[in-house]
């Protein structure tokens, strides 16, 4: 995925040849779709927001001020859409309280089974209040970056490190034999 | 503790970083391209009639501006009034004259009042008839 591939589509969008356009969907579709599902883990709604999202970028492609990339400003769009888009309708969530951690987070060989502890840290983060949930979902999704992170939210990055640290904070005393575990195994 | 917090912190970095990648339906492009072109075959949006509002708007304000006025002009009348005299408000021959000359103030504002209804009512009625 080029810049200048992102650029000369837009222009020759903007110019009136919609095909161009179909080279930027194809380039990022599998991104957009992939953040949707990490706000709304349903394969179906993240398709749908996804397509509101190039839709708007369609609309909004000559408000991109080329002094940050493309795909900055279409995260921040996709980002932003995702986020009205959940408030509007909220993703089927638990209370954080309710995630119950494994009966046993190690097993029988001493080992940690993997998925079902991978499984309630993601559901935990989905019950987590908004903002440190976005700011979570961000930072992983642009591979622990968060001056990328920051921008896609459009808050600074002194807020989102953070939030960053609170939705840890929350995330480590709501499943604190989880996370511990390693550390007992090394015991 | 210091060596806890960077160790779970590890540990949710390790499990939130391999979450599950999604691949696109198939026909997702397509549907996208569908939509979009769609949108550029739709008729751009009907901008706001300005130079039919305009008049209307005007009259409006200036409707807006002398009912201002006029109560800024009632409201100094009345601090006036209010400096003469209590006990001359007790004589009830002087009081005929001054209603008399509210209602007739009252009566002209109600007039005008009907008059700039009527003719805003008219002015949209017209707009939405396509006929200005």
């Amino acid at each position: 995925m080029s810049a200048s591939d992102d650029q000369t589509d837009v222009e020759r969008t903007l110019a009136g040849d919609l095909s161009a356009f179909e080279g930027i969907v194809c380039r990022w579709q599998g991104p957009l779709i992939n953040l949707a599902y990490r706000f709304c883990h349903d394969r179906g709604r993240a398709e749908e927001m996804a397509q509101e999202a190039f839709l708007r970028a369609y609309r909004g492609l000559g408000q991109w001020r080329k002094d940050a990339v493309f795909s900055t400003w279409l995260f921040a769009l996709a980002t932003n859409l995702y986020r009205s888009e959940l408030r509007r309708i909220p993703a089927r969530t638990v209370s954080i309280d309710d995630i119950a951690e494994p009966a046993d987070a190690r097993a029988s060989d001493g080992g940690l089974e993997d998925h079902d502890r991978d499984l309630a840290v993601r559901r935990a983060v989905g019950a987590l209040p908004a903002k440190y949930r976005e700011a979570l979902i961000l930072f992983y999704f642009h591979d622990m970056d968060v001056p990328t992170a920051a921008r896609s939210l459009g808050l600074p990055e002194g807020t989102v490190k953070a939030r960053l640290f609170r939705g840890r904070e929350i995330l480590r005393s709501k499943l604190p034999q989880l996370l511990a575990a390693p550390r007992l195994k090394e015991a | 503790m210091r060596r806890l917090i960077g160790h779970d912190e590890g540990e949710i970095d390790r499990i939130l970083s391999r979450e599950d990648e999604i691949l696109p339906s198939s026909g997702f492009a397509v549907s996208v391209m569908d939509a979009v072109r769609r949108e550029a075959a739709a008729p751009p949006p009907i901008p706001f009639p300005w130079k039919r509002a305009l008049p209307g708007l005007v009259v409006g304000g200036f409707a807006l501006v002398l009912v201002l006025v006029a109560g800024v002009v009632a409201i100094v009348q009345l601090g006036r009034a209010s400096t003469i005299p209590q006990a001359s408000l007790s004589f009830p021959s002087l009081l005929p004259p001054m209603f008399q000359r509210n209602i007739e103030s009252a009566a002209i504002w109600t007039a005008l009042a009907l008059l700039v209804t009527l003719v805003s009512v008219k002015l949209s009625m017209r707009l939405a008839s396509g006929k200005a």
